[in-house]
């Protein structure tokens, strides 16, 4: 089983990708995943993994959607004097 | 009090490969932290909120620009490093660029999509078929990444949430901060005070 697995790590740039190293991956992601993050590996399965990541980034998504829609009503609201908006930027720095 | 393994690293095969493997994998992933943990430093978010609000306040202002601009700021940050980047950069210049990765894409009907599925399963014996089918969705979510290899769309993918989850923190303080400091002053009304 060793035997294979580094056989296969040497030339894995360019051939076929171990389930292992999909395992590896996966497992990766898992950690970046808040609602994951805490449980241990043998307890999600892969699918479960790559469902609540694409639900993250939708999230994520939806959640720039909805700040893009606030700082729009923002921006429309405040006037863009130079005063105001160095103000602003000090405050950001 | 017998040790079992071998005293001297060196020499024995077995740690070698395992030594070998191990140098390899942290390399890979060292790189792969080194990227996305930019996204997490205060001076990456600082920088692109400033950078974010300078472009905001030349611009129209509709939820759909702002969207648009802070995307195209958040790409120009990763400097060309991530194929997410690259792709919502070359998606934003006119779209002539995008026709070709979208021609498939816009056929997303249920039809397409359970025809080609009986084609993955027999191809992809050793992965489940969900797998594949999540898979492919991921790679619909992180921009010009429809046709990766799964290492790559994990590395992609991995980038992308972070420099997303910076996105959310940066436009989330430049909303307070323009929120709360930023009411323009009264209009110059006298009745309250004497007149």
């Amino acid at each position: 089983m060793s035997s294979r697995r580094s056989r296969s790590n040497q030339q894995s740039s360019t051939s076929r990708i171990t389930d292992d190293q999909i395992a590896d991956l996966i497992s990766k992601l898992q950690q970046l995943i808040p609602e994951l993050r805490g449980r241990r590996f043998n307890k999600v399965s892969a699918s479960k993994v790559l469902q609540e990541t694409c639900n993250y980034i939708r999230n994520l998504h939806r959640e720039v959607d909805d700040l893009s829609d606030r700082l729009s009503e923002l921006l429309a609201s405040t006037e863009a004097d130079s005063e105001q908006a160095a103000i602003i930027r000090s405050l950001l720095m | 009090m017998a040790s079992l393994i071998s005293s001297d690293p060196d020499t024995s095969p077995e740690l070698n490969r395992k030594k070998r493997k191990r140098s390899t994998v942290e390399t890979n992933s060292s790189m792969e932290k080194h990227r996305s943990k930019r996204w997490r430093t205060d001076k990456e978010q600082q920088i692109y909120s400033l950078k974010l609000f300078d472009a905001l306040r030349g611009s129209r202002r509709s939820g759909r620009e702002v969207r648009v601009t802070a995307d195209r700021v958040l790409a120009v940050s990763a400097r060309g490093a991530t194929r997410w980047s690259r792709a919502i950069l070359t998606s934003q210049l006119g779209g002539g660029a995008s026709l070709r990765n979208h021609k498939k894409a816009k056929v997303v009907t249920g039809n397409g999509k359970l025809k080609k599925q009986p084609a993955a399963i027999k191809k992809e014996n050793r992965r489940l078929p969900a797998v594949v089918r999540r898979v492919k969705v991921l790679g619909g979510l992180v921009p010009g990444c429809r046709k990766l290899s799964l290492p790559n769309l994990l590395e992609e993918a991995t980038d992308y949430i972070a420099a997303l989850e910076m996105q959310v923190r940066a436009m989330t303080a430049l909303t307070q901060i323009i929120g709360g400091g930023g009411a323009a002053p009264p209009p110059a009304d006298h009745q309250l005070g004497s007149s």
